[in-house]
């Protein structure tokens, strides 16, 4: 132990001094012998990015289809956070290509086999059929009333996403609701395919053992949900922290809760996912083994599971138990340690995967390695900045549509008209 | 009444236009050459693919790491220096088992140095020490289920009717995914053209009734090159399915791989 | 079709949208598909004609009987039959279509070592040599005729 750590120290110190590259050791095929793999950060985060995105918009549906009134409060804030991360997504991918000018080709002559081509649809529907929409029938209300009070640039761009439809009659709006509930219940499925298909871009590939199995589009799903629930929780604590208004306890306690059981089932699948490779212990398993423990140790080891999965349930499950007894802040401080914690995780599983995978040779006689550089498209800057794009678009977003000096229409999800809004902490 | 005939009218015209771009691109694709020969400047005149089924074959018993055929096929191909092996020789040492260890090998050693291009150095254990050794010339199994192909998210890569797996460079997006599903690691994503780039059984050669480059400089003919649809008299292709019992490699992924080895191991992958 | 055509403004107009949508779509599926595509299968027809149109660099060993049959015939009778010219000549399309002395390689004895030189992993029916025990001279050639192997200068 001490010596992998020893051993982590001094290599990262010599790198500062010399850059040495790794070289592959035991043996690997001839085109495996690149100094970098093929899918790097960008690859990485790709997969982090569309996951935050379904697992938000699975928070924002609990709302409305499963009527769970106390999240009532981040209802808009969790789509926001869906639509900008969406709008964020395809950026690693375009930049990760060889030829991103051809990027056009997976839509106009997409070949059906390819769960790849299958992207730019499920994709499109989702940005479009799925999210815009949603947001537009649950905005539309209030872009009219604010299009008339809002001077200037916002004003103008207020008018322009009502799409001239003004009616803000009780009927009107009370069919805007029947849509937006109706397309809450097509969004889930839809957030289950665009997240599901990620994890089958690598659960099809039967050539990489690390990738291709059945559990890992469920995988996926699963560590989406946990990572967008947690991004949620985030998100509510940093705007109420800027904003100076104080947290609606109900909402993020109960949004703990199911970020706590949405995390047993994510350990649960992963667990059986280990289990299952260790007691069967196939072909690729020695190799696979040794990779994860060589290479894969502090991404594997102490970042995916020890922060990123086990002391985010000690802290949740101990606040399912004890939670009267816990004073308001400490339990703040709680939830956000849990849910920073989850999210470096959820970033290392995907670095686990996609890198891991990439670790070993297909001759399963060999390892490869990974050195990020820090410029140049697939380094820690253009990475750093990829997962910092989303926020920006987040506040832009916020500052438009949750600004505190407009006034909302005061209708939450589910409500029947003529009931009492929620009071302190509504977002 | 008149508004309902105004958006009964749109809805008329918006359907016809539907209808009418949809059929479109049939029709454009029925206008297009239906003939099967190639009539593009440059290309062989006349060679029809869809008559002709190219396979290759390696009998490892005959290979002696020379490494000719890598080098040629970088210098027939263009293919950029560095790890970038279209075709490549990997060298197998078997070595007897430790006195009293109770197994029936010692350790395997398996090596590929520069793809084989300049042959190889003595082997990394001594004489004495080997039980087997032996070369296998590898490269794209030209697989019946390749998937490879199955993965490309634009139809730049793509099973030839005559046999041949080949990549579009003008249409390949660079995405790698065809080389992260080809088991046999037989793709690389060139960094001239940024495109994925594999073994074409040199199509250029073989279209204009030459041999690939590897087969033409194999000096003792482990690699067997035919026709399965126009075998000449005394196919070597014909001989070697008649003559020798054979194995693919990684059966159990179900690519159906045409390429079949003789004379290999198990430890062979 | 009357309730259709009487559906409320805000899905009539999304209606609209999403068909707007759709037939731009539909227009630049028609135009940016490349003309042969779909020729043989999910691809581009015109691509394999371009793939056959690249030049050989390696001419072929019936290339090289044109103009040196003596030698080919010298070849094909001895032991060395089955060696490719270009092996040890290095590729010849050059020298084919413009036959000159400086286009083609003479080849030395590296060559020779390339395929004899002794290793265990080769098989046993290729002759094989130690160079320090086979011969403490400068050249093959003393002893050995490239294309007739076993015959002496």
């Amino acid at each position: 132990m001490t010596n992998l750590v020893t051993t982590g120290v001094l290599e990262a110190m010599t790198n500062i001094v010399v850059e040495v590259m790794p070289r592959p050791e035991g043996y690997v095929y001839p085109n495996e012998a690149t100094v970098q793999p093929l899918w790097g950060i960008l690859i990485v985060l790709y997969p982090y990015i569309t996951g935050l995105v379904a697992g938000a918009f699975i928070m924002a549906s609990l709302v409305r289809v499963f009527n769970v009134r106390a999240l009532e409060p981040v209802y808009r804030l969790s789509l926001l956070t869906a639509f900008a991360f969406l709008l964020c997504a395809p950026l690693p991918l375009l930049f990760h290509l060889g030829h991103p000018e051809r990027c056009y080709e997976v839509m106009m002559t997409p070949h059906l086999t390819s769960p790849m081509a299958i992207f730019g649809f499920v994709y499109a529907w989702y940005l479009m059929a799925v999210l815009l929409l949603e947001l537009w029938f649950d905005y539309r209300h209030d872009f009219v009333n604010w299009a008339d009070i809002t001077p200037g640039f916002k004003g103008m761009l207020y008018r322009l996403f009502i799409v001239g439809v003004t009616d803000t009659s009780e009927p009107a709006v009370a069919l805007d609701h029947r849509i937006g509930h109706i397309l809450s219940i097509v969004g889930i499925p839809s957030a289950f395919l665009l997240h599901g298909y990620v994890g089958f871009i690598f659960g099809s590939v039967k050539a990489n053992p690390w990738w291709g199995n059945v559990l890992m589009p469920i995988i996926f799903i699963m560590s989406a949900m946990v990572s967008g629930i947690a991004l949620c929780v985030f998100n509510y604590l940093v705007l109420s922290w800027i904003r100076r208004r104080t947290v609606d306890m109900k909402c993020i306690d109960m949004m703990g809760k199911f970020l706590f059981y949405a995390l047993v089932m994510d350990a649960t699948i992963e667990g059986l996912d280990w289990i299952h490779r260790i007691y069967s212990a196939e072909e690729g398993f020695r190799i696979m083994q040794y990779m994860a423990r060589e290479k894969l140790f502090y991404t594997l080891s102490l970042g995916q599971v020890a922060f990123g999965t086990l002391v985010p349930l000690i802290l949740l499950g101990l606040l399912q138990l004890i939670r009267k007894r816990v004073p308001e802040l400490q339990r703040r401080r709680m939830y956000f340690t849990s849910s920073l914690l989850i999210l470096i995780g959820v970033l290392a599983m995907r670095w686990n995967v996609v890198i891991g995978g990439q670790l070993f040779s297909k001759s399963l006689r060999g390892l490869m390695g990974y050195k990020m550089e820090f410029t140049g498209l697939e380094g820690w800057f253009m990475g750093a900045v990829l997962l910092c794009l989303p926020f920006i678009v987040l506040t832009v977003f916020v500052k438009l549509f949750l600004s505190e000096r407009l006034p909302t229409s005061g209708f939450v999800p589910h409500r029947e008209p003529g009931e009492p809004a929620l009071e302190a902490g509504e977002v | 009444m008149s508004n309902q005939f105004s958006r009964r009218s749109v809805l008329g015209k918006i359907g016809a236009t539907l209808a009418g771009l949809i059929a479109a691109p049939a029709a454009k694709a029925a206008k297009t050459v239906v003939q099967k020969e190639f009539v593009t400047s440059g290309a062989p005149k006349g060679y029809d693919p869809t008559q002709h089924k190219w396979r290759m074959a390696i009998d490892a018993n005959r290979c002696i790491g020379c490494g000719l055929c890598a080098e040629a096929c970088k210098t027939e191909n263009h293919v950029p220096a560095g790890p970038y092996f279209r075709t490549w020789i990997e060298r197998y040492i078997i070595t007897k088992p430790k006195a009293g260890s109770g197994e029936a090998r010692g350790e395997v050693f398996v090596d590929c140095p520069d793809g084989g291009m300049h042959g190889f150095p003595e082997p990394p254990v001594p004489k004495e020490e080997i039980q087997h050794s032996f070369f296998v010339p590898k490269l794209c199994n030209l697989c019946e289920h390749s998937p490879c192909t199955q993965v490309c998210p634009v139809g730049a890569t793509f099973d030839a009717p005559d046999g041949a797996v080949l990549i579009d460079p003008t249409y390949c997006i660079g995405c790698g995914f065809c080389i992260q599903a080809c088991p046999y690691g037989c793709r690389f994503l060139s960094p001239i053209t940024k495109t994925a780039e594999k073994c074409t059984l040199c199509y250029h050669r073989i279209t204009r009734g030459l041999k690939p480059a590897c087969v033409e400089v194999c000096p003792t003919q482990a690699r067997i090159f035919g026709d399965l649809k126009h075998p000449v008299p005394d196919d070597p292709l014909q001989q070697f399915y008649q003559n020798n019992l054979v194995l693919a490699l990684k059966p159990h992924l179900g690519t159906e791989p045409r390429v079949f080895y003789a004379g290999i191991d198990k430890e062979v992958r | 079709m009357r309730r259709f055509i009487q559906m409320p403004p805000q899905l009539f107009r999304i209606f609209l949208l999403a068909v707007g949508i759709v037939t731009v779509y539909l227009i630049a599926r028609y135009f940016l598909t490349p003309a042969s595509f779909g020729q043989y299968g999910w691809y581009r027809g015109e691509a394999l004609a371009e793939l056959a149109a690249r030049q050989p660099i390696y001419a072929g060993k019936k290339a090289c009987e044109e103009c040196h049959s003596d030698e080919y015939q010298k070849l094909i009778k001895h032991e060395h039959k089955t060696l490719s010219c270009e092996g040890c000549h290095g590729p010849g399309q050059a020298h084919a279509d413009n036959p000159r002395k400086d286009n083609i390689a003479k080849s030395s004895f590296a060559a020779c070592l390339r395929c004899h030189e002794a290793n265990p992993s080769r098989p046993k029916f290729l002759k094989q040599i130690s160079v320090k025990t086979h011969y403490t001279g400068s050249k093959c050639t003393e002893c050995h005729v490239p294309h007739m192997p076993l015959e002496v200068p």
